[in-house]
């Protein structure tokens, strides 16, 4: 006998839709508000900027030069703002955990649900 | 319109049959195309100029690998939702509910993404006029629902306006390289930072670097959203991701050369818009005007095939009842997915007008990546449950299981270079499906016909 | 006032009415055809019509 879903009213296909929106928010706004969201580059600006002291040549002044920058000290910032790369291993572990554990956990619930669906469209262990 | 028919409703409505492989390429390369113009940079903030090629060619190769997997399942499960009916009919249903998911929001954050740069960038040509303080908020908006009443409208419309915009935004480039390559430059080009700083944060930064290297390519799986409206999509999805893969690659090329030859990395790995700021640095102000008006296109071209798509999958979703029944309803005049297109606008905007654009960005990019990482177990369990020779398929990739093999390498690179500074937002994003697959697996499934998901017309798979 | 703030009002109003249209239109869609109609595609019938899986 195939399996008979229930008819499911207005109200509750309109609860759905709502939480799965909320879930979707959170999972966007939650880092956000907790203030742990993104990586920003620190300027470590030198002192006494020039455009030799700062590594660019002759091409690149002219280049900063059209992009608006005059001069090497308004250029400090951008140029030596570097990404901080140091992690934790054990942040890494719990990444790793978590992308492996949330497909191993997807990937075998829908097994459980895709042999009801193979055995409702081609009957029991035999052939279709 | 050529695509509203007025005929009397049949009995049953289905999406429309209209579009040829142009239009798929339109497709996949209008999405992507924006990358060239915006985000793809920040790979080079992130490791340097050689770096930032690498990201490039090694992301390249992840979508090749994308490419011939996805033409291969999508030439033989061709419906609407691609790698949603993909996962149905290989995986499971939980899978098939997450890939869902991935597609909705990697493509409606995309779109977010692609309204809030139209508004920066009116913003920055306002400023240039002598007008500060721009309210971006009605551009944004005006945006957003001008394209999803295109789509709308019908899918041949709005495909063919994707296919105008997009072809004039990669001539834009082009130009843009054949200009500066005969000296239409004030400024000449420079590579020396390529031997002085090669690697400013050694060989990690490459690595870093592939997190924004996706970002030349990001999107172009979504020709497959575009099956049941196809004419024959067993020979026009794989042409047209292959000649979007293609086009991609050159693009990126042409804009990786073009704009570190033209602006020191330190300021490139940061800007908003690089390419327009290419046509700055050149003086010239017609290739001004050309790259403004390239990125105006790309973006909306990106945002108005991120409405296509989002809205194909919500609607197969709707259609199987793993969303309410209401979305998966057909258009009878237009035979669109209207309602799906109608609700994803307040969805898009509510990112557009309250989210940073980074944020977004990377919430668009880790579900593309979930998504690419399911397409290598998905193919190895395609192959597995019919092997060659039990089915017809339109295409078969060369060398299984190497392109899998090589993806899931890939893929678990761009987990760490993702990690390395979005930690958090991985593991946000990761609580959210791992919530959605509880929430799916022991409430909304009950409503779910079981045998009925199952509707290709295939032999039954081995092992089950 | 200049032509930006213009530019501004003008979409905010075209904006107000191509939601307008979109929903009005939606609204008619529902009302006129039978919801079981609307929802009546399913997946897979055009594999049947148009592709061949046999071999």
């Amino acid at each position: 006998m195939a399996y008979q879903p229930p008819k499911q009213s207005l109200a509750g296909q309109i609860v759905d839709v709502v939480v799965l929106l909320v879930m979707t928010v959170g999972a966007l706004y939650v880092p956000l508000y907790m203030g742990l969201a993104g990586a920003a580059k620190t300027p470590a600006p030198i002192e006494n900027p020039t455009w030799e002291a700062l590594g660019q040549n002759e091409a690149e002044q002219s280049q900063w030069a059209a992009l608006g920058f005059p001069d090497a000290a308004s250029a400090n910032d951008i140029i030596t703002a570097r990404f901080d790369y140091t992690f934790s291993w054990a942040a890494l572990i719990v990444m790793v955990v978590a992308v492996v554990g949330y497909f191993i956990l997807v990937v075998r619930l829908s097994d459980k649900e895709y042999r009801e669906v193979i055995e409702e469209r081609f009957g029991k262990n035999g052939k279709g | 319109m050529s695509n509203v028919s007025a005929t009397a409703a049949p009995e049953r409505l289905g999406l429309l049959r209209v579009l040829g492989p142009g239009h798929v390429w339109a497709l996949g390369v209008g999405i992507v195309l924006v990358g060239e113009y915006m985000g793809w940079n920040f790979s080079v903030g992130k490791g340097g100029m050689i770096a930032g090629l690498v990201a490039c060619w090694v992301a390249g190769l992840l979508y090749t690998c994308v490419a011939m997997i996805d033409s291969e399942v999508t030439s033989t499960v061709a419906a609407a939702g691609g790698q949603y009916a993909q996962a149905k009919h290989i995986v499971g249903p939980l899978m098939a509910f997450n890939v869902g998911l991935f597609l909705v929001m990697a493509y409606t954050m995309l779109e977010a993404a692609n309204a809030i740069t139209i508004g920066f960038l009116l913003d920055t040509v306002a400023g240039m006029l002598g007008h500060t303080g721009l309210n971006q908020q009605p551009f944004i908006i005006m945006t957003i629902l001008a394209l999803a009443y295109l789509n709308y409208r019908g899918v041949l419309a709005s495909l063919s306006f994707n296919l105008v915009i997009t072809a004039f935004a990669f001539v834009a480039i082009i130009l843009l390289f054949l200009a500066v390559q005969f000296g239409a430059s004030a400024v000449p080009l420079d590579f020396s930072a390529v031997s002085n700083e090669p690697l400013p944060y050694g060989w990690l930064g490459i690595v870093a670097a592939l997190h924004f290297g996706l970002w030349y390519y990001l999107g172009i799986e979504g020709t497959c959203q575009a099956a049941e409206e196809v004419r024959s999509p067993a020979r026009s999805l794989p042409f047209g991701t292959m000649a979007g893969i293609m086009t991609l690659v050159i693009a990126a090329t042409l804009t990786w050369y073009v704009c570190s030859g033209l602006i020191p990395w330190e300021y490139l790995g940061q800007a908003g818009t690089p390419l327009f700021d290419a046509a700055r640095v050149t003086g010239s102000s017609s290739l001004m005007v050309l790259l403004f008006i390239g990125t105006v296109f790309a973006t909306t071209a990106s945002a108005n095939g991120c409405i296509n798509d989002a809205s194909r999958a919500w609607f197969s979703m709707g259609r199987d009842r793993y969303l309410p029944s209401w979305f998966g309803a057909v258009h009878p005049r237009y035979r669109t997915p209207y309602r799906s297109i109608v609700f994803l606008i307040p969805i898009a905007l509510i990112f557009a007008l309250g989210a940073p654009l980074d944020q977004v960005v990377t919430f668009s990019i880790l579900s593309g990546l979930l998504g690419y990482t399911f397409m290598t177990f998905n193919m190895v369990m395609f192959r597995k449950k019919w092997p060659l020779g039990t089915i017809k398929r339109g295409y078969v990739h060369p060398w299984h299981p190497l392109p899998a093999f090589v993806l899931l390498v890939l893929c678990a690179a761009t987990y760490f270079a993702v990690f390395l500074g979005y930690g958090t937002q991985l593991i946000a994003m990761l609580c959210f499906y791992i919530l959605a697959s509880l929430w799916f697996h022991f409430w909304r499934y009950r409503f779910v016909k079981r045998g009925d998901q199952f509707t290709m017309p295939w032999p039954r798979p081995q092992g089950y | 006032m200049d032509i930006w703030n213009y530019l501004e009002i003008a979409a905010w109003v075209i904006s107000a009415i191509i939601a307008g249209i979109m929903l009005l239109d939606m609204i008619k869609v529902d009302t006129t055809y039978d919801n079981e109609l609307l929802t009546s595609s399913r997946e897979g019938e055009l594999e049947l019509t148009q592709e061949r899986h046999e071999l």
